[in-house]
Parts: C-alpha cells; structure tokens; sequence
C-alpha cells in the first residue's frame, strides 16, 4: 500500500525540530524573521514557540531596542543554561569533555593530556566518565542533560560507535560507544563518530564554513583526518567510514603508513612526515603542535633542512587538495588542526600544486582557510551530534530525558 | 558582469624630480578581496602605497573610488573617503591604553567630556568582531603589548572607522612563527567581512597564504595583476626578478613595456 503523506502530528514535530535548530545555530531570533526563514506562517510560529516554550527550551523576551516604529516582535532565546549535551573528545594527544549548554554555549569544560604510548580503553573512557560526573555536579539542580556524543581519532561505525580501526592508537575493534555509555549510565547512548568528520560538521554549523553547502575539512593530528560536506549534508559513506582523506594516495613510493598502505597522505603529510624531513625524529618532548612551530621558526631563521621540509610537505599537501578540488569541486576546503600551521608556512607550495594540479573550472571558486573553532572544532562537533536528536524531536526526547535524569 | 573595484588607480605616473618612480601603474582592489602587492626593494610599493594614501600626490593618471573619480591630496582626503593605511612603524603611542590609541584624534564627546564608555565599548566590539582573543582588556597600555598584538590594535583602529579599503604595509615583519599566522588570519578575516583589503609584503609565502590575487611592480611598472590560483610561487619570483614570466607580465624584460628607449 503507498504510504499517505505525512501526518499533521509528523508535520507539527518537523516544524518544532526546524525551528529550535534555526534557535540553537543562530541564537535569539525574532518571530517575524523566523517566520521569514523558514516560511512558515506567524501564527503557525506563534504556536510552535508556545509549545517549545511550554516544555521550557526557549523563552521569549521583547528586544531591548528595536529602532523601528510598530509593535515589536518577540524574541525567541534558547534556554542554554538548562538544556546542554555532554561533548566529549578522544584524540592521540589529548582527552576533553565539555558540558555545552542549547545554543552551543561552552558551559563547563576538562581537559587531559593523553600519553602516546599505548591505548587502554578502560582508563580513557574511566578518565571522561570522571570529567563527566564532576561536570555534572558542577550543574545546577534544574538542569537537563538531553544528549551525549563523542568525537574519535579513528575509523568509527555508524550506529553502534565501534572504533574499527585507530592508526594512530594501534587499536582494531574498540567497542568505545559501548563503553562509554555503560561507564556514563545517564539512560542515554553515547553517540560517536570521526573526529575530522565531526570537525568538518562544526567548521559548517558554527565555524568558517557557515555559508557554505561544498566544504572539506582537513585535520591533522598525528594522522590526517578529513570530513567532506557535499551539498549540505556530511558525507558518510555505506558504513560511515567516507572522508578518509588521509589515506588517498598521493605517492605509490611514498613512506610508509600506520594503514598498512605507503605514500598515504598522512604518511607524506603527517607530523611524523614533518619531523622525520626536517631530521627531527619524534622525541618525548617536543611533539604536536609545538615540534611543528619549531620547525616553522626554525625555517624562519634559516634553517634550510626545517624549510625544505615545509616545502615538502606542502607541496604533497598541495597534491591531496588537488585530487579533492578535482572530484568535489568544494567552494572552501579548511586546515584544522597542526595542518593550520603548516598550511600558513607552505600556503606557496599548496598553491602552486593547485595551480598545476587542477582544472581552472574546479579551483574557479575556491577559497583556502584556517578553522575558525581552532582546536576546539572537534569537541564542538561532538556537541552538535550530541544536539542531533533533540533538534529532531525536541518534546519526546526532552521527556524521555527528564524522566532518565 | 564583474563589480567595481573599490580601489582603481589607472595610468598612474609620479616622479620625484629628474627620477620616475612610478610608470602608467595600474591597480585595483575589489571589496572581499586581498590584494598582495609585491616587489623588489626600489620597485615602488611604497611610493604606491603614499599615493594610495593621499601623501604623495600623484602626477598623472586617475584616482578612482567606488568607481568615481576622486582627488586625494592628503591623508585626510584618503580617510574621509575611508582608505586606511597601517604603516610598518604603526604609529601607536605607547604612553595611551588601546581605547585611547584607537580613537587617537577622533574622540567621541558627550558634550563637553570624553564618551570613554562609548568609546570602550566600540573598541572591545571591534576586536571581538575580528575574533581576536589575545587582547586581555581594551585598558591596558600599549607599550605592555607584544609585536603581534600590536599589529592587531593598528589594524583593528583601520577598521574601526567603517573603512572600506586596508593597506598594510608588512604587517608580519619583525613577528615570531605564532603571532605571525595570527596575523595572516586577521588580514583574511578582514576581507572576509567585505573590506577590500592590500597586502604589502616581501614574504612569498603569506602571500599565498591570504591572498587572492597579486600585483606585481616591477622597475616602477606594474608587471602584472593576476588571480593568486592562477600563478605558481615560480612565476611570482620571475615576475618579482625580472617583469615577466612566459606569457604574463611585461612585453619584454627591460621593463619598457614594449616601448623603446
């Protein structure tokens, strides 16, 4: 049997879903303009504001000031201090946890550093649950925790949040979802997914790229990771494993790679390409983000094997931008990570291969930037996948969530 | 059809005594754009720059503005039509707070006395706008401030002023590895937020970074203005070394233009 259009019940919860996610990514808005965006009418918006405001998600208030003649209309806020979402993040250097209130305000933030050696799943997940829990105390008694999420550096199932493989961490088949849920026990499941993928999610909702339907987002840790945004929408693949962009090929004879490939372009790219070129192998103190802006100086100043080292590692960086303007033909492609570094001191030789690599039709439109949530873009992705479910269904999940906590 | 530049200057000539520095220069910065001016030391950026800027006089060629033909005899003219230079030395003083610095000769009153909570509130906006987060409190003196973040209050007071077009002149010399890509990224949020935006600089490599198109002067003639995606690193350095590089750039390499001596 055709299935009916949808119901006036499905309709009723997609408009409350559209607007609190328009609230929640651009903040207070007017009555008038959201009717405006997403074209619905005022007493269709007055209704759905009453509803979200009947179950406490927004409140609306009279502007302060209009400068303009008339009744004003009525601001929709959201409510960020009683709604937030624990964000958490598992990268090779690092291990953070946000309490991160509607409307993506940071409320309450821990940080750890994360050793290289090794990868043991019960202490990561026991070290977030414990940021988790003192976050939560912190929280007042009112509040509502209506979502959990979790950005990895690693090869993550959709569904289940299954790490399958982390090259970085030496790790195959981590049930880190699982575990992270079980270790939380707040009634809910612990949503998880790349790092990068989540990066690129935030560099699009909150970041740089917010004006943008066509964006790539390359962040470089130890690895290189990437998310690709086609039209809008994150690409995920069958599995959710799409956006691998650290693994695409770019030189058959290349080095090595965590992967089991050789010449990947995080084999060519990553931190340890860098070090390695520059003749800085990988030492106990000097690793991340500061072993790159050592070499970076150290080029300043002279040093001609820290430049030539640049030098190559932007120009095969230069090669992988290249392949992806080819095929996705992106209007912005975005560096986070230690590779915002090193594409501000080899900007030259990625350009040059672009220049060289590319079709003129593809690389037309292109703009190259920095990320704009720096290193907290994945965290702040991790919060937003948190947000997915609540912005789908805002009363059911918001009920479920009460009766949980 | 494309839009009009903000900034065009067409057939520009300026000559110092029995010396020309400048010879026909063209040039054009558009709205959103950064625009890299390069060139060999002597080649005329700066002399382009104090044109641009109302210092210099020029001797012939056209000003224009918004697509209007302007005269600009004086920094004041420049800034009233809201062109904003940032010269190297910057010019802050570093006996006065960042608020003070930013409305340097342009106080705002409220009657008789300074609007100081006005004024504060427009500077600490202003950065924020800028996402500038280095900056502790818009109070502090400026001689406590580091290289980078006062290249940053200099830029900031350029924009406070609803400028539409930014010269910076070498805005990342004399910086360390971190304040100078910093800086980059201001100089690209500036023209991301619709200002047309110049970049003087003698690194090659910020001006891949920010850039999206480059003028080249070469012997006091503009070799070449072309899209930065459209050039390698290699044929800026010729353009830069010699006027041309395989079909851009000068007719032939003496700088003549074609024209014989």
């Amino acid at each position: 049997m055709m299935r009916a259009g949808p119901s006036q019940e499905e309709i009723r919860r997609h408009n409350l879903g559209t607007l609190l996610r328009y609230i929640h990514l651009h903040g207070p808005t007017s009555r008038t303009v959201l009717a405006d965006r997403l074209g619905l009418n005022r007493s269709t918006i007055m209704a759905l504001t009453a509803e979200l405001t009947g179950a406490g998600l927004v409140r609306e208030k009279l502007p302060s000031e209009t400068g303009r003649a008339g009744r004003p209309s009525l601001v929709v806020r959201p409510e960020s201090t009683r709604f937030y979402v624990l964000a958490f993040d598992v990268g090779v250097d690092r291990l953070a946890a946000a309490r991160v209130g509607l409307g993506g305000v940071i409320l309450d933030r821990r940080e750890a550093v994360r050793e290289r050696n090794g990868f043991d799943l019960d202490e990561v997940v026991a070290t977030l649950a414990g940021f988790a829990r003192q976050m939560l105390r912190k929280a007042d008694a009112d509040t509502v925790c209506v979502g959990a999420g979790a950005a990895f550096c690693g090869v993550v199932r959709r569904g289940d949040g299954l790490v399958r493989f982390g090259p970085n961490i030496g790790q195959t088949e981590v049930p880190f979802g699982a575990a992270l849920t079980r270790e939380l026990d707040l009634g809910m499941t612990v949503s998880v997914a790349n790092d990068a993928n989540l990066g690129a999610l935030a560099e699009h909702q909150r970041g740089i790229g917010t004006r943008c339907q066509d964006l790539i987002y390359l962040h470089g840790d130890v690895g290189i990771g990437g998310g690709i945004i086609v039209g809008g929408r994150l690409l995920g693949g069958e599995g959710g494993y799409g956006g691998e962009v650290g693994h695409m090929v770019v030189n058959p004879r290349g080095r090595a790679c965590g992967c089991g490939s050789a010449g990947c372009l995080e084999a060519e790219v990553g931190e340890r390409a860098l070090l390695s070129a520059a003749g800085r192998e990988m030492s106990e103190d000097l690793i991340g983000r500061d072993a790159i802006r050592a070499i970076v100086d150290a080029a300043e100043r002279g040093d001609v094997l820290a430049r030539d080292a640049l030098h190559r590692v932007g120009d095969w960086l230069g090669f992988g931008v290249s392949n992806l303007v080819n095929i996705f033909n992106p209007e912005m492609v975005i560096f986070g990570g230690i590779l915002r570094e090193i594409y501000l001191s080899s900007a030259a030789q990625v350009r040059s291969r672009l220049k060289t690599n590319t079709m003129a039709a593809a690389r037309e439109g292109l703009r190259l930037r920095t990320s704009d949530l720096g290193d907290d873009a994945t965290l702040v992705g991790a919060a937003e996948l948190a947000f997915t479910e609540v912005l789908t269904n805002p009363l059911e999940v918001l009920t479920r969530a009460v009766a949980a906590g | 059809m494309p839009a009009t530049p903000v900034l065009e200057l067409r057939r520009l000539n300026k000559s110092f005594g029995p010396v020309q520095v400048l010879h026909d220069v063209s040039f054009s910065a558009e709205a959103g754009e950064v625009t890299a001016l390069v060139g060999d030391n002597g080649a005329g950026k700066s002399t382009l720059v104090k044109c641009i800027g109302g210092i210099h006089p020029i001797d012939s060629g056209d000003y224009l503005f918004e697509g209007a033909p302007v005269h600009v005899n004086s920094p004041r003219d420049a800034a009233g039509l809201g062109v904003e230079i940032v010269y190297q030395d910057l010019a802050l003083a570093d006996n006065l707070d960042i608020v003070q610095n930013m409305f340097l000769g342009r106080e705002r009153k409220r009657g008789l006395v300074l609007d100081e909570a006005t004024m504060e509130e427009m500077a600490a906006k202003t950065l924020t706008g800028l996402s500038v987060r280095t900056v502790h409190s818009v109070r502090q003196q400026v001689s406590s401030l580091s290289g980078g973040q006062r290249q940053t209050v200099a830029i900031a007071k350029a924009v406070l002023w609803n400028s539409k077009v930014v010269v910076l002149d070498e805005p990342t010399a004399a910086l360390g590895v971190a304040q100078t890509q910093q800086v980059l990224e201001l100089v690209r949020r500036l023209a991301d937020k619709g200002l047309a935006v110049v970049l003087i600089s003698h690194n090659l490599n910020d001006v891949f970074a920010v850039s999206d198109r480059i003028a080249a002067l070469y012997l006091g003639r503009m070799a070449a203005q072309v899209r930065t995606s459209d050039v390698t690193h290699a044929q800026v350095v010729e353009l830069i070394t010699s006027g041309r590089s395989g079909e851009l750039g000068l007719a032939n390499g003496d700088g003549l233009n074609g024209v014989k001596a």
